[in-house]
């Protein structure tokens, strides 16, 4: 059988031969001008190695006091955990899952689906569930939305900036640390690196 | 995509059907003394431009107002597009298609809002802030939007072309 070695476009499906771009250059496709490929530097250690921090900071991130406030001598802190115990509290289940799920889960699946894939390529262990793990970690990155939380807790101390007294805690540093891990882990995260090697790796177990 | 321009459709005649109880129900109640007063989301915008906080004002609107509002309009254009085989300009339509994916997460500004201050703002008679029934209608509007831009297939933009 005559293997033909072609690309399709993930987003219009037009068949491309395949492109070979070095460090620095991007790969667009000619007809819809989706970027195919975008070489990156030590990208398996990269991910490897900022998924374990990612997972150091998950913990505080989640847990600790993000913004402590003060009116009239009562004071309370808020953490991102908090804010969905109270909103169920509220018997607003749909919201808070949905909080839940794209500021906390989503976020630690894709830091732990990072570390798997990565840890896998990285020590070149072969795994049937490679391609699996990949699929998950391209539906879940649209879906964490740590950028999204950030903005809305800057909105949140703007609007209470005139009622109450507001200090920072740890927890926050820790979680502009934690966003700016994930956006480097999806920004430095090769795919179509990935990919090859997993398909690489793969061929050479059959 | 299998069925995409259904599924989209199924997606996006709910996220009309939810956008209306979200701009009228209150989506949070700021009581302080224990009095209460009910907020929708432009009156939270207007209330931000009363209290001199225009650049945060213009954020919120863009963010909860026009965003969802412009992505409702966009996939229905997209789909007409579409579904009636327009002749078009298909480069211009996915690029329209891609602007629609990427904005569409930054809607849930709103909802992390609240619920930092539902969790922030919890001190008994002197001040609470509790969400209101909008906030759900809210939330399914952003990942209803979501999903239909998800189940959308921007092949379908080339497909007819000649």
């Amino acid at each position: 059988m005559r293997r033909i070695n072609l690309d399709a476009c993930p987003e219009c499906d037009v068949l491309l031969n395949r492109a070979f771009p070095v460090m620095g250059e991007k790969a667009h496709c000619p007809r819809c001008g989706y970027l195919l490929q975008r070489p990156r530097r030590h990208s398996i250690e990269r991910t490897f190695a900022l998924s374990v921090s990612g997972l150091i900071l998950m913990m505080p991130a989640n847990l600790m006091p993000l913004i402590s406030i003060k009116i009239f001598g009562n004071s309370n802190d808020g953490s991102l955990w908090s804010g969905v115990v109270m909103l169920i509290k509220d018997d607003m289940w749909i919201v808070a899952a949905l909080v839940f799920l794209s500021s906390m889960l989503f976020p630690v699946l894709t830091i732990i689906l990072s570390l798997l894939i990565s840890g896998h390529l990285f020590f070149d262990k072969p795994n049937p569930n490679l391609a699996v793990w990949m699929r998950w970690l391209q539906h879940l990155d649209e879906w964490a939305m740590l950028e999204v939380y950030m903005l809305g807790i800057i909105v949140a101390c703007v609007k209470l900036s005139s009622l109450a007294e507001l200090k920072f805690g740890f927890g926050l540093y820790a979680f502009v640390a934690l966003l700016m891990v994930a956006v480097t882990l999806s920004s430095g995260l090769d795919h179509y690196q990935f990919w090859q090697r997993i398909n690489d790796m793969q061929k050479q177990q059959a | 995509m299998p069925d995409s321009v259904q599924r989209t459709a199924a997606f996006i005649l709910s996220g009309y059907a939810l956008y209306i109880p979200a701009n009228i129900f209150p989506i949070m109640t700021v009581s302080r003394f224990g009095q209460g007063e009910p907020h929708t989301i432009i009156g939270g915008i207007v209330a931000l431009v009363e209290s001199d906080m225009l650049p945060i004002a213009l954020l919120v609107l863009v963010a909860s107002i026009l965003v969802p509002l412009l992505k409702l309009l966009g996939i229905t254009l997209l789909l007409f597009c579409a579904h009636f085989r327009w002749q078009i300009n298909a480069r211009l339509w996915t690029r329209l298609y891609r602007v629609i994916a990427f904005v569409g997460r930054w809607s849930m500004l709103d909802i992390f809002m609240i619920s930092i201050l539902v969790g922030l703002v919890d001190l008994g008679g002197v001040a609470s802030v509790i969400a209101g029934p909008a906030a759900t209608a809210f939330a399914a509007v952003v990942v209803l939007t979501m999903m239909a831009a998800k189940m959308f297939d921007p092949r379908l933009l080339w497909d007819y072309q000649r």
